[in-house]
């Protein structure tokens, strides 16, 4: 297993290039990162970014649960408050706009902690590296 | 295509041309019908002063997609020289405000066209001198950007306070004049976003990367605007809606009960917020200088169905003339913007 | 080349010292402070234990005003939250640099503020345990809250915004959770272990953990406009002349990004001191900071002709009556006050040297905090002080009890930062070190 430690962020992207470059198969590439770098993805290989569906069908539910929330309980007991009609759309809309955002950004994070598997077994051990500088591991033959 | 160019010199007699053109197709026949001058004023004064805005508010906080941008916005600043000679123009119309014949200490002819006119003219002055200084890379842009934001807001608030609430005298909103200049900058960055679309056509792969940023930008601002614009239109409409109250409330009941007008409501909520909001949420979609135009070009559609949808009511107009006279600035505004060339000083940007 | 990279290395080794070291020591004058604040905390529950113990006769609202200092200080806390949210996520939105400054302790002090504000609805409910009335649940006597109720809309928007910025904050300090893990030794080390959720910097990670701050800044963004919108509405819907008046949306979060910037300077200024961060919080930080300030301040001197100007526009002689009362009632002082605090001290931020001083700022920001109190107190109490009816109008005077309640306010916030820069890194380490 090779392993490289880069001081900044250009060396970094160098190696990495030249590692793929030299025919490394990216997914035996391991990167840790102190700050993201956009950049390494796109020399990793890029793929399908799932998080914003999380984050579409949260919102989506929070506006229709706000919208189903609010009428539901006002014809479950029609009162006429303040003469405005039953099913008054103006606050109920304001209100699926409120557990829109709530929701959305719950399932953007709820996907996040799925997506990239946290909070990770090794929380826990005392193993975890989070380095402060970019470590590049490749794991060469079978079952590193 | 468009063979036809202004230059330096002939740029006053085509100014010339526009302001007679209107004025004959204003009070050269005998439709009955006042208010199409007014709602052109409205809308073009809008759009204009919102243009120059929009890149003002560029070049104050560093924004990148001016720099693309430009020279095709400036090209338009002589053009606020069109609202003041049309208000003059529009004077023997003035009787279509209700407090024409019983005019207060605010609401009476002189005052209202001397502080209408006063602005208009500081916005043209502090506008040519922004647009000037931009053109150069003068280190005093941002000073004057400040200065012209000034004129533009005190402006705009003016032109929604006396040109169309007053319309609807004794009607109050507070908001109208907020909800009014930052629809002008909406409508400034769709202008923006149409000009995207129009950019000369690219040769190979496309545009240059470093041109894709600033039209994601674009795209990224006309979302924020819709959803800004969406929330100040719910403000001003939740709080009617709830107060009831019979000197509020006439203002909507009026524009809500006949057919015609309340297709105009659906379609400028429609065009100005669900279009936007929903045609550019994708990440893609932003990026699109079609999509991006195609939803700039239905944002400018729905502000001229907002601001007839605020007008007709209080001052029917003859569609034919209204569609005459619009037809007419949108042309010398295109003629303005492909002259560019000939009409602004060389710059530094393309 | 090595050199500029070991430059920028050890640079950032003297960042993640800096940060971490004013986690280590708690000096004498730290303590002393907490133990004011403390001491302040302890007052603000004695006396919200006397009020529901006695009643609400120990505050001074009665009728006409029956909203007064307590719901003042309410508006005026989410106020002071809105900035937080408005320096992480609208700031990161449009890709503005120095607020890596500012955001760990800008959300900070969003939740701290959401937390204060949180209890006054409460306090001025007096009987505290029907609060859950507000609560959209099954109950068993089927009935729900009335969603056509600003009050209500308030409760889903605070709610929201809490639980938002929450997530934002957290999501934030992970990778910094993560630097506190591998520095500090023994239990703390587990603690913030555990905390970064065992974060190691993969590229999976880091990619989705990218995606997740846009959308966390992208819905962010609208709650910074609406949730004072909403509270602004908790006024507007009524028919009070002063309140019902449209530009309160807009009118509102203006003044709650002004106050907020403000508690902004307030809070850093010192605490940049204190903690020896100069060389990461810079002047030119400062100066983009005070010109959010001076816009913000010019939104609100705008609404104020604006409103002015209208309410003699008309022919209703009750708001007439009601701003002319405003101005030179019996709250004339308080008035005058703000508009010196909110609409003139500011426009002395056009000057680029006092933009540039630290000592300037500071006491700006006080000031205007004052005024933006003040206005809020003249708005609610001045309304309702003076509305229609004759026969109905009175006047407020405050009670010490909620005058201490206020003072004890301020305290719990300044306990809940004080223990913030203790325990957790005041500085987004990462994003600084991302943007160098």
């Amino acid at each position: 297993m090779a392993r490289f430690v880069c001081e900044s962020r250009e060396e970094f992207l160098d190696r990495l290039r030249a590692l793929v470059d030299a025919g490394t198969d990216p997914e035996n590439i391991r990167v840790r990162m102190p700050f993201y770098v956009p950049e390494a993805l796109q020399v990793l290989g890029e793929g399908p970014d799932r998080l914003r569906f999380f984050a579409l069908f949260g919102g989506i539910a929070g506006f229709g649960s706000g919208l189903a929330l609010t009428i539901y309980s006002v014809l479950s007991w029609p009162i006429i408050v303040g003469g405005k009609p039953i099913v008054s759309l103006p606050p109920f809309l304001l209100i699926g706009y409120l557990l829109t955002i709530l929701f959305g950004a719950l399932g953007a994070f709820a996907g996040f902690l799925l997506l990239a598997r946290l909070p990770s077994g090794r929380s826990l051990a005392a193993d975890a590296e989070f380095p402060e500088r970019f470590v590049i591991a490749v794991e060469t033959g079978e079952g590193a | 295509m468009i063979t036809v160019t202004m230059s330096r010199g002939t740029f006053p007699f085509y100014f010339l041309a526009l302001v007679v053109a209107v004025t004959f197709f204003e009070y050269g026949g005998l439709v009955a019908g006042k208010g199409s001058l007014l709602m052109t004023l409205v809308f073009w004064t809008t759009l204009l002063q919102g243009a120059i805005a929009a890149a003002a508010v560029a070049d104050l906080v560093g924004a990148r997609w001016i720099t693309v941008l430009r020279r095709q916005i400036m090209a338009a600043y002589p053009l606020l020289l069109v609202p003041p000679l049309l208000l003059i123009l529009l004077v023997p119309r003035l009787d279509l405000y209700p407090w024409a014949e019983a005019p207060g200490q605010w609401l009476n002819v002189p005052f209202f066209l001397l502080r209408n006119l006063a602005l208009l003219l500081a916005v043209y002055g502090t506008g040519r001198l922004y647009a000037l200084r931009s053109l150069r890379g003068d280190p005093r842009t941002p000073r004057s950007a400040v200065f012209y934001l000034f004129a533009f807001v005190a402006s705009q608030t003016l032109v929604a306070f006396d040109w169309v609430m007053s319309l609807e005298y004794p009607w109050i909103s507070t908001l109208f004049g907020a909800y009014f200049f930052v629809e002008a900058l909406y409508a400034g960055l769709a202008l923006a976003g149409v000009l995207c679309f129009l950019l000369p056509p690219r040769q190979g792969e496309g545009l240059a990367a470093e041109e894709v940023k600033p039209l994601r930008d674009i795209g990224l601002l006309l979302f924020g605007f819709s959803v800004l614009w969406g929330g100040l239109f719910f403000a001003q409409y939740l709080l009617l809606w709830y107060g009831n109250l019979p000197e509020e409330i006439q203002f909507i009941a009026r524009r809500l009960e006949s057919l015609p007008l309340r297709a105009l409501c659906v379609l400028f909520l429609a065009a100005n917020f669900l279009v936007p909001f929903l045609g550019l949420l994708g990440r893609r979609a932003k990026r699109s200088d079609r999509v991006v135009g195609a939803v700039a070009a239905i944002v400018l559609a729905g502000f001229f169905a907002e601001r007839l949808f605020f007008i007709l009511p209080a001052a029917p107009m003859p569609v034919g003339i209204l569609l005459v006279e619009n037809i007419l600035f949108f042309a010398f505004w295109l003629l303005t913007v492909h002259s560019r060339e000939y009409l602004l000083p060389a710059g530094t940007e393309s | 080349m090595r050199s500029e990279e070991q430059d920028k290395l050890s640079a950032f080794q003297r960042l993640e010292n800096d940060v971490l070291a004013a986690m280590r020591r708690p000096g004498p004058r730290y303590l002393a402070a907490v133990g004011l604040c403390a001491l302040l905390v302890l007052m603000l529950f004695a006396l919200w234990g006397g009020l529901v113990w006695r009643g609400m006769g120990l505050s001074g609202k009665n009728n006409p005003v029956g909203w007064a200092m307590l719901i003042t200080n309410f508006v005026f806390w989410v106020g002071i939250a809105h900035s937080g949210t408005l320096i992480s996520a609208v700031l990161f939105l449009f890709r503005a640099r120095f607020r890596t400054s500012f955001n760990r302790s800008a959300e900070a002090m969003t939740i701290f503020a959401l937390m204060v504000a949180g209890l006054f609805p409460l306090i001025h409910l007096g009987r505290v345990w029907v609060f859950y009335y507000l609560l959209p649940y099954p109950s068993e006597r089927l009935i729900w809250p009335n969603f056509r109720s600003p009050l209500v809309w308030d409760v889903f928007a605070v709610t929201t915004y809490m639980i938002v910025s929450l997530v934002f904050f957290y999501v934030g300090m992970i990778p910094d959770l993560a630097i506190a893990r591998r520095r500090l030794p023994g239990l703390r080390g587990k603690i913030y272990g555990l905390l970064s959720l065992g974060w190691e910097g993969t590229l999976r990670q880091w990619r989705h953990y990218g995606r997740l701050y846009l959308f966390l800044a992208a819905f962010a963004t609208p709650l910074v406009a609406s949730v004072h919108s909403i509270v602004s509405w908790d006024f507007a819907v009524s028919i009070v002349p002063g309140w019902h008046t449209t530009i309160f949306a807009p009118y509102f979060v203006a003044g709650a990004i002004f106050s907020g910037t403000a508690m902004v300077l307030i809070l850093t200024i010192p605490m940049r001191r204190l903690l020896r961060l100069e060389p990461y919080i810079t002047v030119d930080h400062f100066e983009a900071i005070a010109k959010i300030l001076l816009f913000t301040s010019l939104i609100i001197t705008y609404t104020y002709i604006v409103e002015h100007g209208l309410a003699f526009y008309g022919d209703n002689p009750f708001e007439h009556d009601q701003y002319l009362y405003r101005m030179l009632g019996d709250y004339r002082l308080l008035f005058a006050i703000m508009i010196v605090c909110n609409s003139l001290l500011p426009l002395t931020l056009f000057v680029r040297r006092l933009r540039r001083s630290l000592t300037w700022l500071f006491v700006l920001g006080i000031l205007v905090n004052v005024g933006m109190w003040l206005e809020r107190f003249v708005i609610i109490v001045t309304s309702l002080a003076h509305d229609y009816d004759p026969y109905a109008w009175g006047t407020y005077n405050f009670s010490l009890v909620e005058f201490g309640i206020t003072v004890g306010s301020f305290g719990l916030f300044f306990l809940l930062f004080l223990l913030f820069a203790r325990l957790l890194p005041v500085l987004a380490v990462t994003e600084i070190k991302e943007h160098s």
